[in-house]
C-alpha cells in the first residue's frame, strides 16, 4: 500500500509532471518522424535519464514510448508515412481520410483511439500482470507459428477489389521475407554478398519506400499548385459524438488485441495493428468502406498500438525478461540504476513498481493533453500546397531511410521501393499485403522451423498444441467466412435474376 | 630556476643571437611537433563505433565507456551504433577510415564465429584488438522441477537417450551452442539444439517447457535463478562467480569445460603505438575507477581486462577450435 501512495506522490510531483510533459512532447515529434521509433528515441533518452531518480527516469521513458505510438500515426495519415512500423495499419485509412478533407477528424480519431488503448493496455498490466505472463508462457513456436499464419489470414482485407493481387503481393512480401541469415542454419540466403542484407530486407525501408515515396512520386505528378484540401477544416480536438459512437467497439477491440498480442515477445504492435483492423472490419457494418477512410480503420489499429505498450511491459515486471527491443532499452536503464527487473522487485521497490504500473496510464492521459495541442498545427499541414507537401514527404522519407542504420545502402533500398510502390500505384496493385507478409514471414518461417527440429521433424506438433490448434481453426475460420459470404450473395443475386 | 637566472645575468646578449636561439628553439618544436601531437591524442573526438543496435548489453557498455572516457580521461567521445550483417557493418566503418585511433571499435567475442562462419568478411589481422572489459559464461540451466541436480544426472540422461531432451539457447551456431557441444564431444553424447533468436526468449520457452534444457548466460534469466525457479547445473568459468556462489562449475564437477563471451574494444591494424599506449593508458584509467567496478558489478560482468598481447592470442585459439566446431556441426563445409 505505501508503495501505491509514495509512487503517486512521485507522479504528481512537479517534476514527476515535467517528465511525462516532456516525454510526451519528444515521444510525439520522435514517432512521427519516420525511421525514429520509440526503441530508438528511448536509447537518445537514456543518457539523460543516468542522474535521475529511478522513478523519475522510468516516467520519462513511458511517457515517451507510449506518446510515440502515437506520433507514428500523425504522419501516416498527414503525409502517407508512417512515423513507425506499428502506424503501417494507420495510413491506409488515415490518408484516404486526410485527402477527403478530414485530416483534422482523423487525427483526432487517433489521438482518442491511442490514449483509451494507451490506459486499457495499463489497465490490464496493472490488474492482470501475473495471469498474461502465465499466458505468454504457454506460447510455443508452434503456437507463434499460428498466430502469425492467422495474420497472414488479414491479406484478403487488405486486397482492395482483387484477391489475386492481394495474394500476389502477400507472395512478393514472404519471399523478401526470406533475404538474410537463416534462422535456423545460420547462413545467409539471397544477400549477393551484401552483408547489408544479413538482417534481412531492412523492413522500414519497405515500409517508407512503398507507402511514403511511391505517394511523394504520385503528388509530384499531380499540378504543383494544386491543393484540394484548402476546404478542410481544422482546429477542433475532441471527436464528435457521431463518430464516437461509429468507433467504439473498434477502440475497445483494438486495445484488447494490442494488449494481448503485445506480451507475447516477438509479435508487438507491427502485427497488432493489422490484426486489430482486420478484426473491426470483419464485424463492421461498413466493410467496403476500409481503404477509403473508414473512421474505423484509424480507431482499431492506432488503439492496438497504444495497448502494446502495456502488454510489451508484461513479461518485462512479471519474468523480468525484456519481450521486445523497446522492453530491452528499459531493462537496461532499470540495471543502470542497479535494478533489475523480475518479481521480486515488487518487494524490493514497490514505489518504482507502481510508478511503471500507474505511469503507462496516466502517461496516456498526458499524451492526450499534449496531443492535443500538437493537433491544430499539426493538421494544417493538408492546407499546404501539394508540390510542397511531396518535397517535404521526401525528405522525411529519405532522413528516415538513413536513420535505420545510418546506411545509404537504406536510402537506396527505400527509392528502390518507393519506384516499385508507384509502378503499383499506376497498376492498382494494393501495397499492404507486402508489408504485413513481410512483418509476418520472418515470424511464421522461424517458428515453423524451431517447432519441427524440436519435435524432431513430426509434424503432430501442429495439432497437439491447444494454442496452435486454436489459431489454426481461426484462420481457417477467417479464410472460410468471407467465402461463405461471397458464395452466398452470388446465389442470391442468381435468384434475383431468375 | 638555474636556466632563468643564467639568462637575467646574460642580459646584455646581442638581440642577433637571441633571436638565432628563438628560431632554433621554434626549429626544433617544430620538427618535435608529430610527436607531441601522437602524445596529445586524441586531439580530435573519438567516435565508439558500437556494432550493434541502440539498447542492447554492448551498446550498454559502449555508452558507460564513452562516458568514463569522457569522465577519468578528459576525451571527448562520441557512440556510434552501427549494426548490420553480424558486425560487418561496424568493422568495415573501422577498416575504411585511417588507423589513427579516431575511431574505436566496441565489439563482442561472436567476431570470431563471424569470421569462421564466413559472415564476416574480414580476418582478426585486420585490427589490433585492445582490451577485453567484460565477460559472460554460458552455464546449463534447467527448471527447479527437473530431476537433474548435476552435470553428471544430465549427461547419464543424454546417453542413454540420445536427443532425449529439448536443448536450446541463444542463436544458431554461436557460443552456447559451441558450449553444449564442447560437453557432448567430451561426454560423449548427442543432442539437438533448438535456437531462439532473442536471449529473453530462452528464459520464456524454458519456463513455459518449451524445452527441457538451455545453455544460457546465467545473468539472461536472473531473476528466476535467483529465486530459485532456474537451477544452473554448471557454469563454464573456471571458479565460482562472486555473482552466483551458490552454482558450481563445470571444473569442480570433472568436466574440462571454460568459456565466455567477451566484450571489449578494438581499433584499425597499423594504428601508431603511441596512440595505442594512449588509449591502454586511458583505460586503465576507467577501469580503475569506482564507477567503473560499481557499474560492472550491477551488470554481473567479470572483468577479463586481458591486454593486446593475452587478448589476440586467446582470440587466434577461439578462432581455430570454432572453426572446427562449425565444422564438425554443419554449418560451414
Amino acid at each position: 500500500m505505501d508503495g501505491i501512495v509514495q509512487s503517486l506522490g512521485v507522479i504528481f510531483s512537479l517534476s514527476g509532471i515535467a517528465v511525462l510533459l516532456i516525454g510526451a512532447l519528444l515521444g510525439i515529434v520522435i514517432g512521427a518522424l519516420p525511421g525514429l521509433g520509440p526503441s530508438i528515441g528511448l536509447s537518445l533518452l537514456i543518457p539523460f535519464t543516468y542522474t535521475m531518480s529511478p522513478e523519475l527516469s522510468m516516467l520519462l521513458m513511458i511517457s515517451l514510448y507510449t506518446s510515440a505510438e502515437y506520433g507514428g500515426s500523425i504522419s501516416a495519415i498527414l503525409l502517407s508515412t508512417p512515423g513507425t512500423a506499428a502506424a503501417a495499419a494507420t495510413a491506409i485509412d488515415g490518408y484516404a481520410m486526410a485527402q477527403k478533407g478530414q485530416a483534422n477528424e482523423a487525427i483526432s480519431i487517433s489521438l482518442t483511439a491511442s490514449t483509451l488503448g494507451g490506459v486499457l493496455g495499463g489497465l490490464a498490466l496493472l490488474l492482470l500482470a501475473m495471469p498474461l505472463a502465465k499466458l505468454a508462457l504457454e506460447f510455443g513456436p508452434a503456437g507463434y507459428f499460428a498466430v502469425g499464419l492467422f495474420g497472414l489470414t488479414s491479406v484478403a482485407a487488405l486486397s482492395g477489389g482483387s484477391l489475386v493481387k492481394g495474394l500476389l503481393g502477400a507472395a512478393l512480401g514472404l519471399a523478401l521475407a526470406t533475404v538474410g541469415i537463416d534462422p535456423i542454419a545460420g547462413t545467409p540466403r539471397f544477400t549477393f554478398g551484401y552483408f547489408e542484407l544479413y538482417e534481412g530486407v531492412p523492413f522500414l525501408a519497405a515500409l517508407i519506400g512503398l507507402f511514403a515515396v511511391s505517394e511523394a512520386i504520385a503528388l509530384a505528378e499531380k499540378h504543383a499548385r494544386s491543393s484540394k484540401l484548402a476546404k478542410s477544416r481544422v482546429g477542433h480536438v475532441f471527436m464528435s459524438k457521431a463518430l464516437l459512437k461509429e468507433t467504439w467497439r473498434s477502440m475497445l477491440s483494438g486495445s484488447v488485441i494490442g494488449t494481448l498480442l503485445g506480451i507475447l515477445p516477438g509479435v508487438g504492435g507491427n502485427i497488432a495493428c493489422w490484426v486489430a483492423r482486420d478484426y473491426a472490419r470483419a464485424r463492421d457494418k461498413h466493410p467496403e468502406q476500409y481503404g477509403k477512410g473508414s473512421p474505423s480503420g484509424i480507431a482499431a489499429p492506432e488503439a492496438s498500438n497504444n495497448a502494446t505498450v502495456g502488454g510489451a511491459l508484461v513479461p518485462l515486471l512479471a519474468l523480468g525478461v525484456p519481450g521486445s527491443p523497446t522492453t530491452a532499452i528499459i531493462m537496461g536503464a532499470l540495471i543502470m540504476h542497479g535494478l533489475h527487473p523480475g518479481p521480486q522487485l515488487f518487494a524490493e521497490a514497490p514505489t518504482l513498481v507502481y510508478a511503471i504500473l500507474f505511469g503507462v496510464i496516466i502517461a496516456s492521459l498526458v499524451q492526450y493533453l499534449v496531443g492535443s495541442l500538437f493537433l491544430p498545427i499539426m493538421a494544417r499541414t493538408v492546407l499546404l500546397p501539394d508540390g510542397v507537401i511531396a518535397a517535404g514527404i521526401m525528405a522525411f522519407a529519405i532522413l528516415g531511410a538513413f536513420a535505420i542504420r545510418n546506411l545509404m545502402f537504406d536510402v537506396w533500398m527505400t527509392l528502390g521501393f518507393g519506384l516499385v510502390g508507384y509502378l503499383m500505384k499506376k497498376l492498382n496493385f494494393p501495397v499492404a499485403p507486402i508489408i504485413l507478409a513481410m512483418v509476418l514471414g520472418y515470424l511464421i518461417e522461424s517458428n515453423y522451423r524451431t517447432a519441427l527440429v524440436s519435435s524432431q521433424g513430426s509434424y503432430m506438433v501442429f495439432l497437439t498444441d491447444p494454442i496452435s490448434v486454436l489459431f489454426l481453426l481461426l484462420s481457417l475460420v477467417s479464410i472460410l467466412v468471407p467465402v461463405r459470404r461471397a458464395w452466398r450473395a452470388r446465389r442470391r443475386a442468381a435468384l434475383a435474376t431468375e | 630556476m638555474q636556466q632563468t637566472s643564467l639568462t637575467l645575468r646574460r642580459g646584455r646578449i646581442s638581440a642577433f643571437v637571441r633571436g638565432t636561439v628563438a628560431a632554433l628553439c621554434m626549429a626544433a618544436g617544430a620538427f618535435a611537433l608529430p610527436q607531441l601531437a601522437a602524445a596529445e591524442y586524441p586531439e580530435k573526438p573519438v567516435t565508439l563505433v558500437v556494432w550493434s543496435g541502440a539498447g542492447g548489453a554492448l551498446d550498454t557498455y559502449g555508452r558507460k565507456l564513452a562516458e568514463l572516457l569522457e569522465k577519468e580521461a578528459g576525451w571527448t567521445v562520441k557512440v556510434d551504433n552501427r549494426p548490420g550483417g553480424s558486425g560487418a557493418v561496424g568493422l568495415s566503418q573501422i577498416v575504411t577510415q585511417p588507423a589513427d585511433g579516431s575511431n574505436i571499435l566496441v565489439l563482442t567475442g561472436t567476431l570470431t564465429f563471424g569470421i569462421a562462419q564466413g559472415l564476416i568478411p574480414f580476418k582478426v589481422e585486420d585490427l589490433r584488438l585492445l582490451r577485453a572489459m567484460q565477460s559472460e559464461p554460458s552455464s546449463l540451466a534447467v527448471l527447479n522441477d527437473s530431476p537433474f541436480k548435476t552435470v553428471d544426472d544430465f549427461v547419464t540422461h543424454m546417453k542413454e537417450n540420445p536427443n532425449g531432451l529439448k536443448v536450446g539457447g541463444h542463436s544458431s551456431g554461436g557460443f552456447h551452442q559451441y558450449m553444449l557441444y564442447q560437453l557432448m564431444k567430451q561426454a560423449g553424447f548427442e543432442s539437438g539444439w533448438i535456437p531462439h533468436d532473442a536471449s529473453g526468449k530462452v528464459t520464456l520457452a524454458m519456463l513455459g517447457n518449451h524445452i527441457d534444457a538451455a545453455m544460457m548466460t546465467p545473468s539472461t534469466g536472473l531473476a528466476q535463478v535467483k529465486n530459485g525457479e532456474i537451477r544452473l547445473l554448471g557454469v563454464t568459468t573456471a571458479e565460482r562467480s562472486p555473482f552466483l556462489p551458490d552454482a558450481p562449475t563445470f571444473k569442480e564437477q570433472g568436466y574440462d569445460l571454460e568459456g565466455s563471451i567477451w566484450r571489449g574494444i578494438a581499433v584499425k591494424a597499423g594504428t601508431p603505438d603511441d596512440v595505442v599506449a594512449a588509449i591502454q593508458s586511458a583505460i586503465d584509467k576507467v577501469t580503475a575507477s569506482e564507477e567503473w567496478k560499481t557499474f560492472q558489478q550491477e551488470q554481473f560482468q567479470d572483468s577479463p581486462d586481458w591486454a593486446e598481447a593475452e587478448f589476440t592470442e586467446r582470440v587466434q585459439k577461439d578462432l581455430a577450435e570454432q572453426a572446427e566446431f562449425l565444422k564438425a556441426a554443419g554449418f560451414v563445409q
